[in-house]
């Protein structure tokens, strides 16, 4: 890509949009506190026992959810990736469900079935229950990380295990080994996950760091003080980043239809791995899905038909910002993939790490204070706020996913056309986007779906009156009656789903025919 | 990594670059494309500088070269006879239809046309990719181990189309290969090349009576 081209200009423009509508808000607003005269020295305290203690649940907390779903996504993505048990593809589809859903989603439904099954929510109103309900959305993650690395793993080097030893030795010996990074990165992903998630223990009025941060910011309008929490908080996340930065960046799970090795299947009796498989599919899935249709239609419809009424409005704003978002995040993360393939440098694919891993209030909280000046009002009292906040949050994950197809493709395809005069521009309309379609479009659906669902950012920067599912949903839960709550979240929920169904659907085909020229 | 190194390649002729892995014989053919820029030095393509000192002069789709590259670089989601339409419809070439047709007949693809490389035997592709280059009517047509993945049979026959290229369509080839037996069934001229360097330089019999202990040892295998 010379610096003259096309590609060059449009990569250049993107990467410092990117810089200074995203990037910029975050380092200003920590900065902002540092150099702020007095604001340090005015909160110098904000390191007090009472906040380290909150620190370590936070902590301890993550640590567990990180550690539990870590250790049910590899037995899940073992059984789904490395054995012939029956319906895998259903249960591979089926029980990714909980990480699309949105985190709180999820926490009124246990809520529910607490209420419906025990008559109280005592236990899941505590530190415990919000690490069931975090390791219930996490698991998913890990199997995906754990299963793709399962995988990849050559056969060959299995088999040479099993001319010497059997198949538990093997799989401590040899496979568990081999997915060494694998599990490391899942456990370092999940606990940045858990320790800055919001929402869950929000919900059960659960404290934690993020929920002390979000008082500081909006109850004692204290935003120097929330500020130099977070940065606490930003601290942990980016030094457990680095530590595991390399693997991240390159993120190898994060890919569509992944060509691998050939792997080592092994046959197994159904009954014990069916139990385990359709018990997480009833617990993570099946389970708050049932509770909140009984919650919902306990008293007749009136309170679904109420919910309606209320959500209705938010439909089109909700699907439209999420569509828009998809689409931004989408183009950000081809461009930074493409930077990285043609060796413009990996500078940006680390920019999008490092505001992938700031958690979602801190995040939020940069973009107010950077964008509530009066010349910037257009962005902060539109929607562009919100667009720009879910670009921050999810252009990482397009962009693994996008860079990593590109990474499947051989270099000779591009210097083939490169030679026969092909121009810039059209070797990426006509050879590499042809070839990478199913990854844009898993990028795009991802992106929709995590928009749609999006609140620890949304509810800090939403402008007065914004209509959007979860904002609607998040703000009337406080003091409406249970059975509105979950008659809301189930329609939440089944639009998400309905979603999802869809695009599966509209994806096969598509992924299909890729496939079907692409096998060599 | 190249040293020092002073190649003239003859017109017309086919010329095959030999050496064991990373001798520097694929890095060459790239030079030639300019597909990789020399850090020092210069490359002269038909008395013009094409690339030199850190700098392309002539990018490579002016250079009038083709390339066949090991993996044939087919793309997979164009069927044949887009595989080779496609740089003549880029360039706005006329009679398209026509002259890959001419191509597809010259290396008997017809009956393949319409099918996608997936579809094709190793010795179709093979020739697709040919085709592919021959069909934009280079000079210089650079071939990087083409028939490494093939079996000795098909790998004869290949070379008996490769060995009559440069009568049938007027070219200069560089060939490159590890197999002499390959260098020695169709070369008019012969680099033996080791660690970037150049080892021996000579017609198939001046080659095989090297008495160059590098030629000789590798000659052996």
């Amino acid at each position: 890509m010379g610096r003259g081209s096309i590609g060059y200009r449009i990569y250049t423009i993107t990467y410092l949009s990117y810089a200074l509508l995203i990037v910029l808000p975050i380092a200003w607003t920590l900065l902002s506190v540092f150099f702020t005269e007095g604001s340090l020295n005015d909160n110098l305290g904000f390191l007090d026992k009472k906040i380290l203690l909150l620190l370590g649940k936070s902590a301890l907390l993550a640590f567990l959810v990180a550690l539990f779903s870590t250790l049910l996504g590899t037995m899940t993505g073992f059984l789904l990736n490395k054995t012939n048990v029956v319906f895998r593809g259903f249960f591979k589809v089926s029980l990714l469900i909980p990480l699309f859903i949105s985190p709180y989603i999820l926490s009124v439904a246990w809520k529910d079935f607490f209420f419906l099954v025990f008559g109280n929510s005592g236990f899941i109103s505590s530190f415990f229950g919000v690490g069931l309900v975090l390791t219930t959305i996490y698991t998913p993650l890990s199997m995906i990380i754990t299963g793709s690395a399962l995988s990849n793993i050559n056969k060959q080097l299995e088999e040479s295990g099993f001319m010497i030893t059997n198949f538990r030795r093997v799989s401590l010996k040899i496979t568990l080994p081999l997915i060494k990074p694998a599990l490391i990165s899942s456990f370092v992903l999940i606990f940045i996950f858990s320790i800055s998630e919001f929402s869950v223990p929000a919900f059960f009025g659960v404290k934690v760091f993020t929920t002390e941060i979000f008082t500081q910011f909006s109850a004692f309008y204290n935003h120097s003080m929330a500020i130099l929490q977070s940065s606490l908080l930003i601290l942990i996340c980016i030094l457990l980043l680095f530590t595991e930065g390399k693997y991240l960046a390159e993120a190898p799970f994060l890919s569509v239809g992944s060509k691998g090795t050939s792997n080592k299947t092994y046959n197994i009796k159904n009954g014990f791995s069916l139990l385990f498989l359709s018990g997480w599919l009833s617990i993570s899935v099946a389970l708050p899905f049932i509770t909140l249709f009984i919650q919902s239609f306990k008293g007749g419809t009136d309170k679904i038909i109420q919910a309606v009424g209320l959500l209705k409005p938010t439909f089109a704003n909700s699907i439209g910002l999420a569509f828009t978002g998809a689409l931004i995040i989408t183009f950000i993360g081809f461009v930074a993939a493409y930077g990285t393939r043609t060796k413009k440098g990996t500078s940006f694919d680390w920019l999008l790490l490092v505001v992938f891993a700031i958690p979602s209030t801190i995040f939020g909280i940069s973009l107010i204070k950077f964008y509530n000046h009066p010349f910037l009002d257009v962005i902060y009292s539109g929607y562009a706020i919100i667009l720009i906040g879910y670009a921050g949050k999810f252009s990482f994950i397009a962009a693994r996913l996008i860079g990593n197809a590109m990474k499947q493709l051989p270099d000779s395809l591009g210097e083939a056309a490169q030679i026969e005069g092909i121009s810039e521009i059209n070797r990426l309309r006509k050879i590499t986007i042809p070839l990478i379609i199913p990854s844009l479009f898993a990028a795009f659906i991802i992106s929709f779906i995590f928009s749609l669902g999006e609140l620890g950012t949304t509810i800090m920067v939403y402008p007065p009156g914004t209509e959007i599912m979860p904002i609607k949903v998040f703000t009337i839960m406080a003091n409406a009656p249970q059975s509105l709550t979950s008659s809301m979240t189930l329609i939440v929920f089944s639009v998400t789903l309905l979603i999802i169904i869809g695009f599966y659907f509209l994806a096969k085909p598509l992924v299909k025919d890729h496939n079907s020229y692409v096998q060599n | 990594m190249l040293h020092k190194l002073t190649l003239a390649i003859e017109a017309n002729k086919l010329t095959c670059l030999l050496g064991s892995s990373g001798c520097g014989k694929t890095t060459i053919l790239r030079l030639i494309a300019g597909l990789e820029v020399p850090q020092r030095g210069q490359i002269e393509i038909a008395n013009k500088i094409v690339s030199e000192n850190g700098k392309i002069l002539v990018p490579p789709h002016l250079r009038n070269t083709g390339f066949i590259f090991q993996d044939l670089a087919l793309w997979p989601h164009f069927t044949v006879y887009k595989n080779i339409a496609f740089g003549l419809s880029e360039r706005g070439e006329e009679k398209v239809k026509e002259t890959v047709f001419d191509m597809l007949d010259f290396f008997g693809l017809q009956e393949q046309a319409e099918k996608y490389p997936h579809q094709l035997s190793g010795g179709q592709k093979q020739l697709v990719a040919i085709a592919r280059s021959l069909v934009l009517k280079p000079e210089i047509l650079l071939m990087d181990e083409p028939l490494a993945n093939l079996d000795v049979k098909l790998k004869h026959k290949i070379l008996e189309h490769i060995k009559n290229l440069n009568k049938n369509f007027d070219l200069t080839l560089v060939y490159v290969t590890h197999d002499h037996k390959e260098a020695f069934a169709i070369a008019d001229k012969i680099v033996v090349l080791s660690e970037g360097k150049i080892e021996k330089t000579g017609t198939v019999e001046q080659i095989k009576k090297s008495e160059n202990a590098y030629v000789s040892y590798f000659l052996e295998y």
